[in-house]
């Protein structure tokens, strides 16, 4: 909630005029004017659509970003009267899988609720995002390989304690390529701007969410926001360090030091969150073959080569360090030579976009 | 112990309701979302099993990408399902008496005993206690070592795979046009411009583009 | 403890329907899809062999998971290809050896 009123506000701040200041001083309450708003509205199912996935499509799209919720450790653990309480749901060892399986679901959300709406602009949004998430699936999983061979494990709670205190020692230092390769996908999974290709108001009227009214289309809204909180923490947790923040571990007794390295972790997610709104109002949203060709091109090749080269170093020198640097190194390399290559052949391969949005009219004529 | 046993039978009545349901439903976007369901409860009895590894792959793998390229295909294609049903009948019996055939046959092999399936010793704790290696850990040992001729063989399945469909589908349109950086970035002023003196009157004798 | 047999069972049925999906349907969309139905039984059965056994299913599972993406990769490209030649995905209409 406070999260759509601050992406309101640095809107705009952003586009330098005042967000929403009429419900309650500076505007607090207007999430919860929304809210109310969309809860009283008609809530109208339109005749032609598959209704039973219809109805079931906002609830699979809202409900893998909160499960995803459940492993991400806010922060170390709190004691109150003896009992040591961890800021964490659930330690799972295999947390980082059960983001990425669960996060794949949220696709479903998008392509099934404009499947069902019996709409056409909705069935090209669909198919855009399904297409954008299963290529940008691929970097986000990709990109975390590195860091999971170095720390070896899958627990998120044991990754952001590996990290340790101090900024340098943090696993966006060491794999700086993958932390923007991961950033990136992120940026793509959760359908914003610059990736809002199956939104794309202005070609798409609404994208796949054009039938969606009332409570429904808030479900859709709040889930779009709840992918950037999940994203956000996630990265925070396996590049940031989590809730570590040097100095400020041993500040506290048992029970304050808890609430500081929440309170850190929030921070430092609130950062990322931040940055989710600038970029939204400073890049224009991709065509269609730019945003394929940033994926396989660009990004894919980058998160397979921390792989081979953290892989490769790791097993060698066992530094850090050098790790961090060749990875930069390796990436440049990459991007130069798929670079050279797009632009020596003179004719870059397209990639065929084309084929998905025009292929039914094509195989009539 | 009783929870372990009831949650087999709802994981395995919803696999298998999941699964006729596949093959029964109407809408082939049905169809794959029962799919998904079935996956789902399998990914359940996998966790039952103690092979929660596996069973995130089989989610990654199976709902994350398979499901979604066979939503794609199902969306893609402008088939109609309809007249495709019109024969579904037309190879009941034979279809159903091979499958029923299939299943008794495995099912005597199961029952009989056949194969040896009673090992005392470790039918106790199928979970590998928490103290031991998590299966990921357990998994890779092997992989890499016993079977890692077995995993380069994977991967060269998947590369022929990636390179066959690419080659199967891949066509190169020439009915439209596409941005090609590489020819704007070497756009040359000169090449592009041109300056005309246009006599003050004259008629349009000179064509824009 | 659920006994071995209730999985091998479990999994003999989810083939069978696999089987008979395979055989049905003429759509061939619905035809891989049952195939993924047939090899989700095998990884059962070799999940379930493996933890009451300790067999080397659970390796033998990732190679049956590996090999399914593959294959449906390029089934989808086939069926594709498939469709833009002949316009249909009728498996009863796919009766050609050559052009």
């Amino acid at each position: 909630m406070a999260m759509i009123l601050a992406e309101r506000k640095v809107s705009g701040w952003i586009q330098d005029r005042h967000g929403p200041n009429r419900v309650g001083p500076w505007g607090i309450l207007q999430p919860i004017a929304d809210g109310v708003k969309f809860l009283l509205k008609e809530d109208l199912i339109p005749d032609h659509v598959d209704k039973p996935i219809y109805l079931l499509a906002p609830a699979i799209i809202l409900v893998p970003a909160l499960v995803t919720c459940g492993v991400v450790p806010f922060g170390s653990s709190i004691t109150i009267s003896g009992y040591e309480i961890p800021l964490q749901i659930a330690d799972i060892n295999i947390g980082v899988l059960y983001i990425l399986a669960i996060t794949s679901l949220g696709v479903y959300g998008v392509v099934l609720g404009a499947w069902a709406s019996n709409n056409k602009y909705s069935l090209l949004g669909g198919l855009r995002s399904s297409a954008q998430m299963i290529s940008y699936e691929l970097t986000l999983g990709l990109s975390l390989i590195g860091v999971l061979m170095l720390s070896s494990s899958l627990s998120l709670r044991e990754i952001a304690i590996q990290q340790g205190s101090y900024p340098w020692t943090w696993n966006f230092l060491i794999h700086f390529p993958a932390f923007l390769a991961f950033t990136t996908a992120a940026f793509a999974e959760t359908n914003r701007l610059p990736f809002d290709l199956a939104e794309a108001e202005q070609e798409l009227v609404g994208g796949y969410h054009t039938e969606y009214s009332s409570m429904k289309f808030a479900m859709y809204f709040m889930a779009e926001y709840l992918h950037m909180i999940v994203g956000s923490a996630v990265a925070v947790t396996l590049f940031l360090g989590g809730w570590h923040f040097f100095g400020l571990e041993t500040v506290g007794g048992p029970f304050w030091s808890g609430v500081i390295s929440f309170g850190i972790f929030f921070a430092k997610t609130a950062f990322f969150l931040f940055v989710f709104i600038w970029v939204r109002w400073t890049l224009p949203r991709f065509r269609y073959d730019q945003l394929m060709n940033l994926g396989w091109k660009f990004l894919l090749p980058i998160a397979i080569t921390t792989i081979v080269v953290t892989a490769t170093v790791w097993a060698f020198t066992q530094s850090k360090l050098l790790v961090g640097i060749l990875n930069v190194v390796a990436a440049f390399i990459v991007v130069a030579i798929v670079a050279t290559t797009l632009v020596m052949t003179r004719e870059p391969e397209p990639v065929d976009d084309r084929d998905i949005l025009s292929f039914t009219d094509e195989s009539s004529s | 112990m009783i929870i372990q046993t009831i949650m087999f039978y709802v994981l395995a009545v919803g696999t298998v309701g999941a699964g006729v349901m596949v093959i029964a439903s109407r809408n082939p976007v049905h169809s794959v979302l029962f799919l998904i369901l079935a996956f789902f409860n399998s990914a359940g009895l996998f966790v039952m099993m103690g092979a929660e590894f596996l069973a995130m792959i089989l989610i990654i793998v199976y709902v994350g990408a398979v499901a979604v390229l066979f939503l794609f295909v199902v969306m893609m294609l402008d088939i109609n399902f309809a007249e495709l049903r019109a024969g579904f009948l037309q190879y009941l019996p034979i279809g159903g008496v091979i499958g029923i055939i299939l299943l008794a046959e495995l099912v005597m092999v199961f029952a009989s005993g056949a194969i040896e399936i009673e090992v005392p010793t470790n039918v106790a704790s199928p979970t590998p206690p928490p103290d031991e290696v998590t299966n990921t850990q357990a998994l890779g040992d092997v992989l890499y070592t016993r079977y890692a001729y077995l995993f380069q063989g994977a991967g060269f399945i998947l590369l022929i795979a990636m390179v066959g469909a690419i080659v199967l589908t891949h066509r190169r349109r020439t009915d439209v046009r596409r941005q090609r950086i590489a020819d704007q970035v070497a756009r040359d002023p000169k090449a592009a411009v041109r300056l005309t003196d246009i006599e003050p009157g004259a008629e349009g004798t000179w064509k824009s583009d | 403890m659920v006994p071995l047999l209730y999985y091998q069972l479990l999994s003999a049925a989810l083939f069978g329907i696999g089987l008979y999906g395979v055989l049905a349907r003429r759509s061939a969309v619905l035809i891989v899809l049952s195939i993924e139905l047939m090899l989700n039984a095998v990884n059962i059965n070799l999940i379930a062999a493996a933890s009451y056994l300790n067999g080397i299913g659970r390796v033998i599972a990732i190679f049956v998971i590996t090999v399914a993406a593959a294959e449906v990769g390029l089934a989808f490209a086939i069926i594709l290809r498939m469709y833009r030649n002949r316009g249909t995905v009728n498996v009863d209409e796919i009766n050609l050896l050559k052009w």
